[in-house]
């Protein structure tokens, strides 16, 4: 963003709505410490704000708000079919906090929701109620950071530390909290889990650049990746989505030595892989609110899913499996 | 364009002048003032007035999503946070009677303080003041302006302005004191709308190709002889286009000469046609 830009925009989280419910909830109190210059306006329920109809959601972009809520009804949903189940049974996903600090173009929240602010669940204790129960009768593979960056959001409220602190008394949990964030330092003082995931989103600096704004640059991830591995930490890379650019292969293959130049494989847990894809209504959605490259590419549709055509989407995984595998053993990739 | 709805003459008076509006002569029921692509609708008082004068407005004159509309008023403020003269930008407006809350998107900075309005169907004291009033300021039309505007205008683009003139005790009414009080305001509206046109400007732009899009499909339908699905399908098409190689393709004018003799042979023409626009 420009600096003429940030001169009239109102800044991230100027506005801070609440729940009357949960205003003096002790998580709200630790967010508004941090959030002390905010406007605070009091609601009903977050969906008063959330749901509106006639959202502007790529200007609401350029200046997110913030939405403070409680959760009510289910905490837990199934692993959706085109995410990778990295070959648990229990795959569910959670999510505390609805949206993102950063604004990907790809990103399949833009077709989910009809606003760009974020909404934070703060009654995350009766979140872990619930896993509490679920435990009881059988292990969990959970993504807790599924609709959201946690970490990146770790500064306004400390919930990825919330859940490896809870991860950790838990045997049969797994938990996975990905991200696009630097912010590992957040993390450095708490101890590594065996049952925590940190995994990190990585493409090339030019999709980055194009595609990923607001996003930390790949360099600064992998500085943070490499530090969570020197730390003991379990790290999981995801190259997904990987996106069709003019020069895709030499893009991706200039991507893949510079990862593996900085990383070493042998202290990665496992690599996921996958091609943009989209549920058909989600992408519906994203091509009224957003012209570009992404929503306007001819993708094609099997089982309700938009991606790339056939011969496309072949070339491309096979390519960049073949690429991959000159640094890291078959059995650590998993491809959806 | 830019709707501004007042209640009373006395409110909008001074926008008048500072705008140079002129008053419209043409048959209504409201007095309407315009220029310089504003349009000052003075609705008289009350939630319904207010919401029949946003309709009334932003129907015969069309309103677009890059339009803005704004309530501009005086207020009586609930406690003595404020101050007479206070600017205030209305952060949510709740209709006291309906309970109905509405929320502007506030995106811009401003340079006014920002509380929570309750709109009442009649004049409130502060000695009768319902116990379960939520609202830091109290009006008569602000609720019925915001749930017609945001009907015809993205929530980003509808904004409610008031002036703090009394705090409740029925003062008696000074005219000439309104008039002051609104346009000392002035400077600071005018700084809000600039900062909602600038905004609308910037970043709700669409490609100058693209603008033209519905006259090309036009041309193309009546060319091929396109049925309605073949229409909205090219129209698709072209907009997709035209976003992923920033210009039409080269070979669309050709399309435009094209003599069509049977539906098969536009049938054969639009499949050429998509062909090139999915590459």
């Amino acid at each position: 963003m420009t600096s003429s830009e940030k001169s009239f925009l109102a800044k991230h989280f100027s506005h801070v709505y609440i729940e009357k419910a949960v205003l003096s909830h002790p998580v709200t109190i630790k967010i508004l410490e941090n959030l002390q210059n905010s406007q605070i306006v009091k609601i009903d329920n977050y969906k008063e704000v959330f749901c509106r109809a006639r959202q502007n959601y790529s200007l609401q972009e350029k200046s997110k708000k913030l939405i403070l809520a409680k959760k009510w009804g289910e905490f837990l949903y199934p692993g959706p079919s085109i995410c990778h189940n990295f070959g648990y049974d229990n795959f569910f996903y959670t999510s505390n906090i609805l949206n993102c600090i950063y604004s990907c173009e790809y990103c399949f929240l833009k077709g989910m929701y009809s606003s760009a602010n974020v909404v934070i669940f703060v009654n995350i204790e009766d979140y872990f109620k619930e896993i509490d129960a679920v435990l009881k009768n059988k292990p969990l593979y959970l993504s807790v950071s599924y609709e959201t960056d946690l970490l990146a959001l770790e500064k306004i409220v400390p919930f990825s530390s919330a859940w490896i602190e809870y991860a950790a008394s838990k045997q049969n949990l797994t938990i996975e909290i990905r991200t696009k964030s630097t912010n590992f330092q957040a993390l450095e003082n708490l101890k590594p889990q065996d049952n925590v995931i940190l995994a990190w989103t990585l493409s090339p600096q030019e999709i980055i650049e194009k595609f990923e704004h607001g996003t930390p640059s790949l360099s600064s991830r992998l500085y943070a990746i490499k530090k969570a591995t020197e730390n003991g930490w379990k790290v999981r890379l995801c190259f997904d989505p990987i996106l069709y650019i003019e020069d895709w292969k030499s893009i991706y293959e200039k991507f893949l030595k510079q990862v593996f130049g900085e990383i070493n494989p042998d202290k990665i847990l496992d690599i996921s892989l996958g091609l943009f894809r989209i549920p058909k209504d989600y992408l519906k959605r994203m091509k009224k609110a957003f012209a570009n490259e992404i929503t306007s590419f001819p993708y094609e549709e099997s089982q309700n899913i938009y991606t790339y055509p056939k011969e496309l989407k072949e070339e491309m995984t096979n390519t960049i499996l073949l690429k991959l595998r000159e640094f890291v053993l078959p059995s650590k990739i998993f491809v959806i | 364009m830019i709707y501004i709805v007042t209640a009373f003459h006395v409110e909008a008076k001074p926008l008048i002048e500072h705008f140079d509006l002129k008053k419209l002569y043409e048959p209504s029921k409201f007095q309407i003032f315009s220029g310089n692509d504003i349009l000052l609708i003075e609705s008289k008082e009350g939630i319904v007035k207010s919401s029949i004068a946003t309709t009334f407005a932003m129907t015969k004159f069309g309103a677009g999503s890059k339009d803005i509309a704004l309530n501009i008023g005086i207020c009586g403020a609930v406690e003595n946070a404020f101050s007479k003269g206070d600017i205030i930008l209305c952060n949510k407006i709740i209709n006291h009677h309906s309970k109905k809350a509405f929320y502007p998107d506030i995106l811009i900075q401003h340079s006014m303080k920002e509380a929570t309005l309750e709109s009442f169907m009649h004049p409130v004291k502060k000695e009768s003041l319902p116990v379960e009033i939520e609202g830091d300021i109290v009006d008569m039309e602000s609720a019925g302006f915001f749930e017609a505007a945001s009907i015809f205008l993205p929530l980003h683009n509808v904004h409610c302005i008031k002036i703090v003139y009394d705090f409740l005790d029925f003062e008696k009414i000074n005219l000439v004191e309104i008039q002051n009080l609104i346009k000392q305001s002035i400077p600071h509206i005018e700084s809000l709308i600039n900062s909602l046109l600038k905004l609308n400007l910037e970043f709700c732009s669409n490609a100058p190709e693209i603008d033209n899009i519905p006259l090309l499909v036009n041309k193309l339908k009546n060319s091929l002889h396109l049925t309605a699905y073949m229409t909205n399908e090219l129209e698709s098409l072209l907009k997709d286009y035209i976003i992923r190689h920033k210009k039409l393709p080269d070979s669309i004018f050709e399309f435009f000469e094209v003599q069509i003799n049977s539906k098969k042979e536009g049938k054969n023409y639009f499949d050429k046609l998509r062909k090139i626009l999915l590459s």
